[in-house]
């Protein structure tokens, strides 16, 4: 469901990116073009090795095109410099990854507080922002629990917590609910439509199952690094 | 391995440094050792037994005398001395009197030349005054022939010697080195002007002679005369280096010690990282047996390679490290000379073994570990990054128990002359240190992750976090950094102390504007007087100086060499003192003026036993002296202990002695006293250069603190390496850590760490561990120090000194110590993204 | 590749001046010279005659323990000027009491005849310091060397060996007077006349005693031989060795002999020999009047020499024709290690016809040259 008619967030054109492995060349994504609206719940379908998790990573700012133009919230990613790319993986995405990757040595509240620490904010700021969250997330009384201690899918909320600490304009989700029951992902794709319906947020999850099809504003089929417009047969 | 091959290399590396220095300090010593062994026994010979009289020499009557036991079957006197080349003020070499004929059966002696002009040459040396046969080193040094004059010269005499023959190696001419030269005991007795004596008699008795036979014997000599075992001054002086032979093994083992650590933490992450392989071994079958067989095995494997790359290091730094031995152990110990290093099969084997040995050990907890991995992780997701964390309380506990036992064996005596419990009581601290290494670090990054968080920033926070939690593997690593800066700063502090109790000692006892003695009578022992005619010239100078003349006596106390030292004692303790260690000084002091006792020197009893207020018994020369021990004195003599007793009470209650030597202290010394003493030396150099030698008291003291620096050079450089050995093991550690955790530093990339925040927290990480290392070596360093000084030391050498911190010292080296730790970081940091941040997401 | 380490070296001089052999091609000068008249008297010459170069005290004798056993026993004292009195002046002075220049050697054997079996000992040292020399005490003469030594008195020479594995204490006896050989003792060995040396034997002493062998001590009795030679004369150059024989008769008479043996077999002019009648007069044997034939030979196994093992001796005047032969074959003194000088000194038996009766006797040889040539030079 288109939200608004402004700029797309997400303007990609011609964008490539080849791996080299020796002497070898991998192509994760070829030629892509794509534009994304603000306020979009979009599903990046595709099987392994489609090339969905190489979009997601460029666009997160976590790696270069090969070729292509790529630009994310008025950020042109492919000739940002470094501070520019820590700024906007700071203050423009957030990102939630399938093996929930949670600072093992810090409990929840840490976890959840530690962008706001990294971008440089006070202490207090961040955690009362942070308690706030973990409120909404059912976690409050869980803050100081380390990661060994959580179930799966609360170790998810505490980094969905995370990626939400800094008010990033855009949610990024690798498989958010692969390693996580039916029941546990279903909650998690709640979440993500409630933080697209009611917070405006745009949000991309890269997945390979069905789970989010029936909060997805739009969705894009990948197959062997290209977009394809045929039903996304998985 | 191949996984890890830097890493391994680094290992390798660690280890091989270790052992290299293990092994060439073995062998270094092992060669001075043997050939100090070997040059006593060619020169004591197949003797059974030795005449002697304590402190003086025998009556040549007693040649003829002793024959006429019935089971004496063949006597030898001998007289020995050094000398040297006149003319070319050339090194002391060993010059021994004896009857060639009479000394057959004892003595091997060997021709290189097998003409049979060479063949008679020892008949030469009695048909001809002033004849001599050369060891074949001696000629070839100073390019001398066969009937080739030399001009030589001892205490008593300069002559010109003839050259009768070349010994080549092999039998008597493998004494010094082959720095040896045989005369007939006449032309000695001629040049040494000693007629009428000899050093010593060897016998040889009847197989079937018995200790009846042997009381028999003992009951017809006087009283002041002993029979002995030949091997005595072997024994004494073999015990001698073998102390210093320990201390400097230990030393030399610590650089493996701290190799232990580098061997733990590669074997433990080899096992961490193939942690879900090793699930799956365990599922299809292997025992857990089996696993901690392979993980041992690694670490024997490290132990083994890291031996043979040992051997080219070993081969470079054993030439360096002869060369220094050698000359440390002649001049504080016993004369040797290390011709060839002589590679000893059970010193190699043992140090192989030792290596191989303590890799083996290091591997134990993490072969422990792989053991105890259950089939079922085979099925899970492994939780990579953190392995399953041994409770620190079972390690302070561990530690705890360690440290307890500390005390305990530092006060239990040494074994056989050994040391060693003090040395377990060393490896107790090092080891409960290290146990605490875990627990001390929790606190620390529970105490200062939040002051650093406020003043410092998330990284510094997020570092001591992660060390706070991060299990044994930094603890490792930490305890290796405790090990060694618990062994400099326990060294720090030990060598000065022992340095500034060397420099009073040397100021108040080795006290004197100049020194007088014989020429070459230091290391003839003081056995030659001075001339009357030195006597009465120098005390034409008693309007300008004060002169302490004394008489020095080599002895054993039971085996134990010491000096007896006669001194005027009134006079010195006018310009000087002893360093008081037992008794109240004044007292003393005055009963020592009266003779009414000795002082003895730490040394002496801590090895005799002879304590304060025990009576002294010593035979010297004709006299017994039966006296109480009025005190104990503090002395860094090397060859032993030694006892004071006044010069001119001796000679009122026993017999007079002539002097020795002297030492000559300025009476004004208000004017210029550098210059008086330069004038004073020039004259005496003047009228009696050619048969005293005199030295400054000021370059006599030098001299002291120069050796004294120069035996610790060698241990600086071992003490070097093992801290360079740790720092290998820090970097090593946290290269380790950052490959772990790749996935999460990418992580904190993605979530808004910029790469400078994530290489401060690595800098972090390095700054806690050096520090808890740094802080927790300098307090176990503090221990370990009063272990050195009042266990070790004392148990190994004897002495103690007055304990003092060089906080100077101590606090300049530190922070050179944690930079140089922090530089260690570097190859770490550089490791930080290897993987790019994109992998977090890649599919495979 | 000979080891000459110093023992051998040193019992390799001394075998070789032991003998009755003078040094080779040495040089005599400064010593005192045997040129002419010994002109011997006693007890005087008993004692040492230091100025000359070699000097020797040597005995001989058969002997029989009370259970019948016989034995043969040997004690030589030798002493040896090792530079002329002149070279004395030359000492550093003062000298050291060890300073000398006399060297004295010693040698001793025992001969189980019965039991097949010879041992023999050496010793050696300089004549300093109550170590070896000589003591003189009015007419007592006493030569010692550590533990062994010869009391030489007016009627007894006391002997003393105390050894490994055998010692002996005997008490000689002279039943004669001394037999001075050559002209009133002055013996030629060459062809000039410094090469001489004054020489007399006490050719019978009846002796008992005691000996030790491998711990058993038992009495002996029987006869022993006396010579004493002195001289400062080397070897003439051509001679190889030389054989020597003292020899006692049944009819109290005694016969000794030297032949010295030149290169190519044949005897030197100057061998003689001396025949002492019972009384003790004594008879000049010049070498036409001796002959001397070998009739059997032993090979030695240790150094591989072959020596004569059987003479037949005969004499023009006093007749006699007489049958030598060892009562042990191996009595060769010698080392293994040596450079193979070694010689032969040994107890025999003599059985013959003298003056048309049956006579037998006992005595002893010496034979040198056998092994090697002797021909080390020493200075």
């Amino acid at each position: 469901m288109a939200k608004n008619n402004n700029r797309p967030v997400i303007h990609a054109r011609h964008l490539t990116r080849i791996y080299r492995l020796g002497d070898s060349e991998v192509i994760g994504i070829n030629d892509i073009g794509l534009d994304i609206a603000p306020g979009e719940l979009v599903v990046l379908k595709g099987n392994s090795g489609s090339g969905k998790s190489t979009l997601l990573s460029l666009i997160a700012g976590l790696d270069r095109p090969t070729h292509g133009f790529l630009n994310v919230a008025d950020h042109n990613l492919t000739q940002a410099t470094s501070p520019d790319l820590t700024y906007f993986r700071r203050k423009v995405v957030g990102m939630v990854f399938q093996s929930f990757n949670l600072m093992p040595t810090l409990n929840v509240l840490e976890n959840a507080c530690l962008p706001g620490l990294l971008a440089g904010k006070s202490a207090d700021q961040v955690t009362s922002k942070a308690m706030g969250l973990l409120d909404w997330l059912g976690l409050s009384t869980r803050w100081n629990h380390l990661p060994a201690q959580l179930s799966g899918g609360e170790m998810q909320r505490t980094a969905i917590a995370r990626a939400l600490i800094n008010d990033p304009d855009i949610i990024l989700a690798d498989e958010p609910t692969g390693n996580l029951d039916s029941r546990n992902g279903q909650i998690v794709v709640e979440l993500f439509a409630e933080l697209n319906r009611n917070w405006n947020r745009t949000v991309i999850i890269a997945t390979h199952s069905d789970i989010a099809d029936s909060v997805a504003s739009m969705t894009i089929c990948l197959k062997d690094g290209a977009i394809t417009d045929q039903t996304c047969d998985i | 391995m191949k996984k890890h091959l830097g890493r391994a290399l680094t290992v390798l590396l660690g280890i091989a440094l270790g052992a290299a220095v293990f092994t060439s300090v073995r062998l270094s010593i092992h060669a001075a050792l043997d050939s100090f062994t070997r040059s006593m026994d060619v020169i004591a010979g197949s003797a059974d037994r030795v005449m002697v009289q304590p402190g003086g020499r025998v009556p040549e009557e007693w040649v003829a005398k002793l024959m006429q036991f019935s089971v004496v079957r063949d006597v030898s006197p001998v007289l020995t001395a050094y000398v040297r080349l006149a003319d070319k003020k050339s090194e002391p070499f060993l010059l021994i009197g004896l009857d060639p004929i009479m000394d057959r059966s004892f003595r091997k002696w060997q021709f290189s030349e097998r003409t049979e002009e060479d063949v008679e040459s020892w008949i030469e040396l009695l048909k001809r005054p002033y004849t001599l046969i050369i060891g074949k080193s001696l000629a070839e040094k100073y390019a001398v022939y066969r009937g080739d004059h030399l001009f030589i010269e001892h205490t008593r005499q300069t002559a010109f010697f003839s050259i009768a023959g070349i010994l080549s190696p092999g039998g008597l001419a493998m004494a010094e080195g082959g720095m040896i030269a045989l005369t007939d005991i006449a032309t000695f007795q001629e040049l040494t002007k000693l007629y009428g004596l000899v050093d010593r008699i060897d016998i040889k008795l009847d197989p079937n002679t018995t200790s009846e036979d042997l009381d028999h014997i003992r009951k017809n000599l006087p009283d002041n005369f002993q029979l002995g075992a030949p091997s005595a001054a072997k024994e004494s002086g073999q015990g001698l280096i073998r102390a210093y032979q320990l201390n400097l093994s230990i030393l030399s083992f610590a650089s493996l010690f701290v190799g232990m650590f580098l061997v733990y933490s590669l074997v433990a992450l080899n096992a961490a990282s193939r942690r879900h392989e090793l699930a799956v071994l365990r599922a299809t079958g292997a025992s857990p047996h089996f696993l901690f067989l392979v993980f041992l095995a690694e670490g024997a494997l490290f132990g083994v390679m890291g031996w043979l790359t040992a051997l080219p290091i070993s081969t470079i730094l054993v030439k360096y490290l002869l060369k220094g031995v050698s000359q440390t152990i002649s001049i504080l110990f016993a004369k040797v000379q290390v011709e060839t290093l002589s590679l000893s099969p059970w010193e190699i084997l043992l140090s192989f073994a030792i290596t191989v040995f303590t890799s083996s050990v290091s591997a134990v907890q993490p072969a422990w570990e792989a053991m105890q991995v259950s089939p079922n992780e085979a099925l899970e997701i492994s939780r990579h990054g953190m392995t399953r964390k041994t409770s620190p309380r079972k390690l302070v506990i561990g530690g705890i128990g360690c440290l307890f036992l500390v005390v305990p064996l530092s006060l239990l005596p040494g074994i056989l002359n050994m040391t060693l419990p003090g040395y377990f009581a060393i490896l107790f601290l090092f080891v409960g240190f290290s146990l605490f290494a875990p627990w001390s670090l929790i606190q620390m990054g529970h105490a200062l992750s939040p002051i650093l968080h406020r003043f410092v920033g998330i990284p510094a926070y997020l570092a001591g976090r992660y060390v706070r939690d991060s299990g044994t593997r930094t603890a490792v690593s930490v305890g290796a950094l405790i090990t060694a800066v618990a062994l400099f700063a326990s060294l720090v502090i030990m060598i000065h102390s022992f340095r500034s109790t060397v420099e009073l000692w040397a100021h108040q006892t080795v006290s004197g504007d100049l020194f007088v003695t014989t020429k070459m009578g230091e290391i003839n022992r003081f056995r030659y007087p001075l001339p009357r005619t030195v006597v009465d010239g120098l005390e034409e100078f008693s309007n300008q100086v004060d002169i302490v003349p004394s008489r020095r006596y080599s002895l054993t106390y039971n085996n134990f060499p010491y000096e007896f030292q006669l001194l005027d004692i009134h006079v010195f303790l006018r310009h000087g003192d002893f360093v008081w260690l037992k008794g109240d000084p004044d007292r003393v002091r005055t009963l020592l003026k009266h003779g009414k006792g000795v002082v003895i020197s730490e040394v002496f009893s801590n090895r005799t036993g002879v304590a304060m207020g025990d009576r002294f018994r010593a035979r010297i020369e004709s006299s017994l002296v039966e006296l109480p021990v009025l005190g104990i004195i503090r002395d860094y003599r090397t060859r032993g202990g030694v006892v004071f007793y006044s010069l001119p009470q001796f000679n009122i209650r026993y017999h007079d002695v002539p002097w020795g030597g002297c030492r000559i202290f300025l009476k004004d010394r208000t004017k210029n006293p550098e210059m008086a003493v330069a004038s004073l030396k020039n004259e005496f150099i003047r009228r009696w250069g050619d048969t005293l030698e005199i030295i400054s008291g000021q370059a006599l003291r030098n001299t002291i603190l120069r050796v004294f620096d120069e035996t610790f050079a060698i241990t600086i450089v071992l003490l070097l390496i093992a801290l360079a050995i740790a720092a290998l093991g820090i970097a090593t550690t946290l290269t380790v850590l950052v490959l772990e955790r790749s996935k999460q530093l990418n992580t904190l990339y993605a979530v808004g760490a910029d790469f400078g925040q994530i290489r401060s927290m690595i800098l972090w990480e390095a700054a806690f561990m050096v520090v808890a290392g740094e802080l927790a070596g300098i307090v176990c360093g503090f221990v370990l120090s009063y272990i050195l000084v009042y266990v070790i030391n004392r148990q190994s050498f004897g002495w103690t000194f007055l304990y003092e911190v060089d906080w100077g010292a101590l606090a300049m080296s530190l922070p050179l110590i944690i930079l140089t730790a922090l530089a260690a970081a570097y190859p770490a940091i550089k490791m930080v993204f290897r993987e790019s941040p994109a992998t977090l997401l890649r599919e495979n | 590749m000979m080891s000459f380490n110093k023992r051998s070296i040193l019992f390799l001089w001394f075998i070789f001046v032991f003998t009755h052999g003078w040094v080779l091609a040495e040089d005599t000068k400064g010593y005192l010279s045997v040129t002419g008249p010994c002109e011997l008297e006693f007890p005087e010459d008993h004692a040492s005659h230091p100025d000359y170069r070699t000097e020797w005290w040597y005995y001989t004798g058969n002997l029989k323990s009370a259970a019948g056993n016989r034995y043969g026993f040997q004690l030589t004292f030798f002493r040896r000027r090792i530079i002329p009195s002149e070279s004395e002046k030359r000492w550093p002075a003062p000298a050291s009491a060890w300073r000398s220049s006399q060297i004295y050697l010693a040698h001793a054997a025992i001969s189980d005849l019965d039991g097949k079996q010879h041992f023999h000992a050496q010793d050696m040292g300089r004549g300093v310091l109550g170590i070896a020399g000589e003591f003189r005490d009015n007419d007592i003469v006493r030569i010692f060397l550590k533990k062994w030594s010869t009391r030489i008195g007016p009627k007894v020479h006391q002997l003393k060996v105390i050894s490994d594995p055998f010692s002996f204490e005997l008490n000689l006896t002279p039943v004669k007077p001394a037999a001075f050989h050559g002209e009133e003792g002055y013996s030629q060995k060459g062809s000039t006349p410094e090469k001489a040396s004054c020489y007399y034997s006490l050719t019978r002493l009846d002796t008992i005693g005691q000996v030790t062998l491998a711990k058993k001590t038992f009495a002996v009795s029987g006869l022993s031989w006396m010579d004493h030679e002195f001289s400062t004369a080397s070897l003439e150059p051509g001679l190889v060795g030389w054989d020597w024989f003292s020899l006692q008769l049944s009819d109290n008479t005694e016969i000794m002999i030297y032949l010295l043996r030149q290169k190519d077999a044949t005897i030197h002019p100057a061998s003689s020999g001396t025949y002492v009648r019972s009384n003790g007069k004594t008879r000049h044997l010049p070498r036409h009047d001796i002959q001397v034939t070998v009739t059997d030979t032993w090979n030695s196994p240790d150094s591989g020499a072959v020596y004569p093992a059987r003479w037949r001796l005969r004499i023009s005047s006093p007749a006699m024709d007489l049958m030598i032969a060892p009562n042990l074959a191996n009595q060769e003194m010698g080392t293994k290690e040596s450079t193979g000088v070694t010689y032969w000194e040994g107890s025999v038996s003599v059985r013959g016809i003298k003056k048309g009766r049956r006579i037998n006797g006992k005595g002893y040889v010496e034979m040198t040259g056998y092994a090697k040539a002797y021909d080390a030079p020493l200075h």
